[in-house]
């Protein structure tokens, strides 16, 4: 058995900490697990992409085109992900446009975001959600990842169930930082309702 | 994870950690009782777990002011009898290399573990040179763990090593060893008292010639005697798939992309994994190579396995075929995959590849190269080293620029860039153009940088009489590797209290008259000590002082100050200043207006004033969190 996922954003949006939630939770579950995060430069700002192997890989860099997820935790980082990922790979795209300054210094704005989503659904299954909503909605932006992490897991795509995540939660939040992910996970959980899903 | 877990002394539990924690756990169970370290990525996070974690553990731990100091600080404990780590990024020994060089020749008491971590593909690096050449280049022996579990164990081993002939160990990982995260298998923590005390021994430490002279027989005869133990070594292991008929010799972290590619395509493969890489196991390599006929290398950067393969075939008269990247199968840069293993394999043997990645042709979006926070008083400085510049009507001016946070200056929209080569290079290189050229010279450097590597260059410069403006962009931690305290901090690595080294008072007593501090918030003033300083002729030094944005970020969180600032639409004359010239990422364009991201705004409120906005459009929100 062999699971793969991309996790990709902006810096600061919590990635890194959604690929040790997802892995936390699969080791738990006596898979066998590696993942890779890769820094880059910047403290903040600049795209940053974690892969998770769960099962019998060595290495922590997922093939080209093995991915089974590409979570993306923004529409452009998605974007930038596709030439990793294959025709099997599913997409969780959070909605919510960060705009890099290289679009401001040239008087540019954000690509239109349908038209993103339409050309991506042409060629994958996505299911683009509306994260940041859902996380202010669970009481705190920060929350995000915990949304996109539940929205995974309704899909099906990971080996693991509410349950695993859920005491991946427990062992790192308590108190009210609890609350909030543990609302913030049920959102992700139901933000997919039929017919709300987009598949080529 | 909690930094404490770490310091548990149970043995059956597995924690789910980074290469480099695991690296930190080891330092505990090879019972290392001095370490020190100045930060680097990709080695940044062993020196932050230890700064957490070894006061508890009674390990002595520092960060130090550069990797030279850091080095002599581990040595010298280490020649008093402690078990000593001194661990640093790939070209952090270039600046440790003096004394690593001769502590060879000397030889140590307790162990001394010396870790360089590679990074191949240059993720957050200058270049991405193969620090393995300095085994070969010191005598002294080498270690390639290829992940965390190894990291940790090898790292224990390294010790052995080290005490077993009194030598210094090279402990080598790379970026995808150091930062890639598994559950490891802790050992037990060992609590052994060493008796901490120099004795001279004769002068065995006094590298002069008389006693350097008798000390490389010796040290050539230590390595000679490691050869056995490095043929013998557990680290150096030969694992078979399937009838096993290729034959592969791999180390640190080719050694997982190759084993993805075996299992994906299922080869038939006898795998010889090297991590005790020098002393070459040679007998145990030449009596792999007499067993296949087909000798394929899997390893990243520089032929430096192949190469010795390649001799000990020929001194063995072994005749294999070899395979490598001598002859063009394998690329001598960057980081391996398992696609592009995949590749080079498919050449060798002859096999076809099926294309796995989806192929869509969709546009490349706009990139998101690496950028200052929002809330950074680094943009602050540049966006008012530009304005000045312009204002004096400067041409042709030269940006020495530094390894740091501000390296990113470099970056549109500032282009504040021209030069960044080492640590504290941006003086050294401005004494170079001053002499060499008339243009103007603007060099940047860090608290941490200027401390490193800038105190002597600043001497040059001065006792030459160059002209140039300095300005330290001083923000009081070493962000850009995870904000570690530096000199310039009243506190050491521990949490201790310390002593503040003053950056003005070392530049004053070296002689510089003209000195500006200022508070990059306020773009008044420090347009206003930029000018004064570009005017001056000499060495003229701005402090342009502010603490980095997380550690502000923090703080404001924590006190429930945290506000934010958002722009009127009607005030706003859409001039585009803020997001053109100012580039802040929690502003944008967005359906013909300018509009702050409330999540991402840090509340500095630099954009606020006139400088950046002249509509004064942009106010303190309501909604403050």
């Amino acid at each position: 058995m062999q699971n793969n996922i991309i996790i990709t954003g902006v810096g600061g949006q919590g990635v890194i900490t959604a690929g040790t939630l997802i892995s936390d939770a699969a080791i738990a579950k006596g898979l066998k697990t590696v993942m890779s995060e890769i820094h880059g430069l910047a403290q903040r700002g600049g795209s940053v992409s974690v892969d998770v192997r769960l099962g019998n890989a060595y290495g922590p860099i997922i093939p080209e085109g093995e991915a089974d997820a590409l979570i993306a935790f923004e529409p452009m980082e998605a974007l930038r992900n596709l030439k990793r990922v294959g025709k099997k790979t599913i997409i969780i795209v959070s909605t919510e446009k960060l705009p890099p300054i290289s679009l401001g210094i040239r008087r540019m704005e954000y690509p239109d975001i349908n038209e993103m989503m339409e050309n991506m659904a042409e060629n994958f299954t996505i299911y683009p959600v509306d994260a940041k909503k859902l996380a202010m909605e669970a009481g705190n932006y920060r929350a995000l990842n915990v949304v996109l992490v539940g929205v995974a897991i309704s899909t099906g795509v990971l080996p693991l169930n509410v349950d695993d995540i859920i005491r991946a939660l427990e062992r790192r939040f308590s108190g009210k930082l609890m609350d909030i992910n543990m609302k913030a996970l049920q959102l992700g959980i139901q933000a997919i309702v039929p017919g709300h899903v987009e598949t080529h | 994870m909690k930094i404490e877990e770490l310091l548990v002394n149970e043995t059956n539990i597995e924690l789910f950690l980074l290469g480099n924690e695991a690296i930190a756990r080891g330092a505990l169970e090879a019972g290392v009782m001095a370490a020190t370290t100045y930060p680097g990525t990709p080695s940044s996070e062993v020196g932050d777990v230890l700064s957490g974690i070894s006061r508890k553990a009674g390990m002595y731990f520092e960060f130090s002011t550069n990797e030279k100091v850091a080095f002599e600080v581990a040595y010298a404990s280490a020649i008093s009898g402690l078990r000593s780590f001194v661990f640093m990024k790939h070209v952090g020994l270039n600046v440790a290399s003096d004394p690593f060089m001769s502590s060879a020749y000397t030889g140590i008491k307790a162990g001394l573990v010396v870790m360089t971590a590679d990074d191949p593909s240059m993720f957050s690096s200058q270049n991405e040179q193969d620090n393995r050449h300095y085994g070969e280049l010191a005598h002294v022996p080498v270690v390639e763990p290829s992940n965390p579990q190894e990291a940790k164990d090898f790292l224990i081993k390294a010790f052995e090593i080290s005490e077993l002939e009194r030598i210094p160990v090279l402990f080598r990982t790379t970026t995808r060893v150091s930062h890639m995260r598994e559950a490891v298998k802790l050992g037990p923590v060992k609590k052994e008292l060493f008796a901490s005390f120099f004795e001279p021994d004769s002068g065995r430490y006094m590298t002069l010639p008389s006693s350097a002279y008798g000390n490389k027989e010796k040290l050539i005869e230590k390595m000679k005697r490691l050869s056995p133990v490095s043929d013998k070594s557990d680290m150096n292991r030969i694992e078979r798939y399937g009838t096993g008929e290729i034959g592969f010799i791999t180390s640190g972290a080719a050694y997982n992309s190759l084993m993805d590619v075996i299992n994906m395509r299922k080869l038939d493969a006898t795998v010889l994994k090297l991590g005790f890489t020098y002393p070459f196991p040679e007998n145990l390599v030449a009596d792999f190579m007499k067993q296949h006929s087909k000798i394929i290398i899997v390893e990243e950067l520089d032929p430096i396995l192949e190469a010795r393969t390649r001799m000990v075939a020929q001194i063995k008269k072994i005749d294999s075929e070899i395979y490598g990247k001598l002859d063009g199968y394998f690329s001598m840069s960057h980081e391996y995959s398992p696609d592009t293993v995949e590749k080079s394999l498919s050449e060798i043997l002859g096999f076809n590849i099926t294309q796995h990645y989806a192929n869509v042709m969709i546009e490349e979006p706009a990139p998101r190269p690496p950028v200052l926070c929002p809330g950074c008083p680094h943009r602050a400085t540049f966006y008012a080293v530009k304005r000045a510049v312009r204002m004096l009507n400067l041409k042709n001016v030269i940006y020495s620029s530094d390894i740091g946070c501000y390296s990113l200056g470099t970056y549109e929209p500032f282009n504040e860039g021209d030069l960044i080569i080492s640590m504290g290079s941006s003086i050294g290189a401005a004494s170079g153009f001053a002499s060499a050229t008339s243009q103007p010279i603007i060099a940047f450097i860090g608290d941490s940088t200027f401390f490193h590597a800038g105190i002597p260059a600043l001497i040059n410069a001065v006792h030459n009489g160059e002209k140039m403006l300095i300005v330290v962009m001083d923000n009081r931690t070493t962000a850009m590797t995870g904000r570690q305290p530096n000199p310039g901090m009243p506190v050491k690595a521990s949490g201790e209290l310390a002593t503040e080294i003053s950056i003005e008072k070392i530049a004053r007593a070296i002689g510089v008259e003209h000195i500006s501090n200022v508070d990059p918030y306020d773009l008044a003033s420090t347009l206003q000590g930029i000018t004064a300083g570009l005017k001056y002729h000499g060495v003229s030094i701005v402090i342009a002082k502010r603490e980095c944005a997380i550690l502000r970020d923090q703080k404001m969180r924590k006190e429930k100050k945290w506000i934010t600032y958002n722009v009127d639409q009607e005030k706003c004359g859409k001039c585009m200043n803020c997001v053109e010239n100012f580039s802040c990422p929690a502003i944008s364009l967005q359906d013909g207006g300018i509009v702050i991201n409330p999540n991402l705004c840090d509340g500095c409120g630099v954009c606020a004033q006139v400088y950046v906005c002249p509509f004064r459009a942009i106010e303190v929100a309501n909604n403050a969190k």
